[in-house]
């Protein structure tokens, strides 16, 4: 069986300023990511065989570029094309060799089959995935996620459609719509929840950030660049429908209040053949929550993070997670959680002693206060009203995508059971959560569904429970067994 | 052909694919590069349904992050694959169930 020091699930801005700080100092890492090519989605990187640069040249990939660099340079062992399943605890996982000091094993999976790795510390940095909001028509082709079209266009150099609509509630929408105008595509309309920013709240933004207005210029630029496009920019709009026969030809947006309701008003409709939706992000804690690990709800952050100490360090001996694990706060927060939980595994691991370690933490919990204060002035305005999202799906509305389980039966099993109050006992009810995205696309949804029934919190409603395989796997790749020797 | 084509295209400005190859989708040739993600070579070529659901209804790319499984196909040799995340090379065969290539 395979060993490490440490296994860092996931080579996004976390796990990769993690791994280069931990092999600097000798520990021996392996990496583990599920893409060809280290990066994340914020950093994603086009094929290999593209040739050229991987990122692309400019200001906002400079720190991808960095990243990438230091850890492409320090001798860590890359798992990539790998997919970590399964967090076992070594007498479930078979015959463990002798003197191992695991304390974790990972279970891994890849063109081969199945493999294991005995690490004495896991390192979860799992990234996170758009915000899934089941609106009508949101299963029709050509509906996608915004995370999604973006990475057809930087990685894979694809413009998945000729013309698009934007909408949501998420800045990301204005970077993925300049990257799209760049592109040549043709914008149809770029959608927001929320209300046209004022001038006054733009001021008082900056008071915030003492001057640093790096952040709110990197959204002017995208704003001049659409007015100058004459595209459509909506405030106050939210999606209500999305329509087609067989594939999207058209969305419906709909005047709202300030608390995201439909109110009176023109609805307008813009013909497209692709849909960005992007109202935010779901940290992806599949690995932590099978382990065991705590977690808390925390809907600013994207609803369920990953709790941890002051060192990343989790409920769970052996487990530490850095990044959008742990909530959303973007790339820059997400490497310098890296850097903080690399520190505290050397410092486990007898590599630094305590004073070294507080004293190489210092600087790094300086720059995560400021970047959790700016993370913050982003979730002040952009936190998606998640009550009002799950009432977008009228009962005809699939809300679980994989088991074709719509808003209707939901809500009738809610009606016929008026006992049942969490998200598992809708699970067993009705399906939903059962299929191959294992609830990563329905389970918000449904808990709106029952917080809305039972005036129930979402926090009381909880998350589906997650078991191995975090992701399915061919029953050929489980029949291999172990492929590793023991 | 009097296939439906919608609007995505390969973005061509100062990107070096390597030479295409041929791949096998539902028995017909389809045009990729090496590398590539099979959804990206299959929008490229036309195609907005990727699979129909138990109920018939039509799903393409949904994440293109490999969350989702809306995007799965079958690969011949591989089993039920996530479109976004099987990069293409010469000789892949895929069937997606899908008659009338582009109906979707």
């Amino acid at each position: 069986m395979e060993q490490a020091e440490v296994a860092i699930v996931g080579a996004g801005p976390a796990g990769l300023a993690a791994a280069a700080l931990l092999a600097e100092h000798g520990a021996d890492v392996v990496v583990i990511d599920e893409r060809p090519r280290a990066g994340g989605q914020i950093y994603r990187q086009p094929p290999e065989s593209f040739g050229g640069e991987g990122l692309p040249p400019g200001r906002s990939y400079a720190a991808g570029r960095a990243l990438l660099a230091a850890a492409g340079a320090s001798g860590l062992r890359w798992q990539t094309r790998t997919l970590a399943w399964g967090l076992f605890e070594p007498q479930d996982a078979g015959p463990v060799p002798e003197g191992a000091a695991a304390a974790w094993v990972v279970a891994l999976a890849d063109d081969g089959g199945i493999r294991r790795l005995a690490a004495r510390h896991v390192l979860i940095c799992a990234g996170a995935y758009d915000l899934p909001v089941a609106f009508p028509g949101w299963t029709l082709p050509g509906v996608m996620t915004a995370g999604g079209v973006q990475a057809f266009v930087k990685s894979e150099k694809l413009l998945p459609g000729r013309r698009f609509v934007l909408a949501g509630a998420h800045p990301l929408l204005l970077t993925v719509a300049d990257q799209l105008l760049h592109a040549g595509a043709e914008l149809a309309a770029v959608v927001f929840a929320q209300p046209a920013p004022r001038l006054s709240e733009g001021a008082a933004v900056a008071m915030r950030l003492r001057g640093r207005l790096t952040p709110v210029l990197e959204l002017v630029g995208p704003l001049r660049r659409l007015r100058r496009h004459k595209v459509p920019l909506l405030f106050s709009h939210l999606l209500r429908a999305a329509e087609g026969e067989g594939a999207l030809e058209a969305v419906r947006v709909a005047p709202i209040s300030p608390g995201w309701r439909f109110v009176p008003g023109a609805e307008l409709r813009f013909a497209c053949d692709t849909l960005a939706f992007g109202y935010g992000f779901v940290p992806s804690t599949e690995l932590p929550r099978q382990a065991g690990c705590s977690h808390r709800w925390k809907p600013r952050e994207g609803g369920w993070v990953t709790e941890h100490d002051d060192w990343m360090r989790t409920s769970r001996a052996g487990i530490s997670v850095a990044g959008e694990t742990t909530g959303i706060g973007g790339a820059e927060q997400a490497a310098e959680e890296g850097r903080l939980a690399a520190l505290g595994l050397l410092r486990e691991l007898a590599r630094l002693d305590r004073g070294q370690a507080a004293r190489a933490a210092a600087p790094v919990r300086r720059r995560l206060r400021r970047r959790r204060a700016l993370s913050g002035l982003v979730q002040d305005r952009f936190e998606p009203v998640y009550g009002a999202l799950g009432a977008l799906a009228d009962d005809a509305t699939v809300v679980c995508r994989c088991e074709e389980v719509t808003a209707g039966t939901v809500r009738s099993a809610l009606a016929t059971h008026p006992h049942l109050g969490t998200a598992d006992a809708v699970k067993l009810l009705t399906r939903v959560g059962m299929g191959p995205c294992q609830g990563r696309f329905c389970m918000l949804t449904v808990a709106s569904l029952i917080a809305e029934a039972t005036g129930r919190e979402l926090a009381e409603v909880g998350a589906f429970h997650a078991r191995p395989p975090a992701k399915p796997l061919p029953l050929w790749q489980l029949a291999t067994a172990w492929s590793d020797p023991s | 052909m009097a296939r439906l084509r919608h609007g995505a295209r390969r973005l061509t400005d100062g990107i070096l694919r390597p030479a295409p190859v041929t791949v096998e989708l539902d028995g017909e040739p389809l045009e990729a590069y090496p590398g590539e993600s099979l959804a990206t070579a299959m929008l490229a070529g036309g195609r907005r349904a990727f699979r129909a659901t138990r109920s018939g209804a039509p799903r393409g790319p949904l994440c293109n992050m490999g969350v989702c499984f809306d995007c799965v196909v079958l690969v011949e040799g591989l089993g039920e694959a996530r479109a976004c995340m099987t990069a293409v090379h010469e000789g892949l065969r895929v069937h997606t169930g899908l008659q009338g290539d582009g109906a979707g």
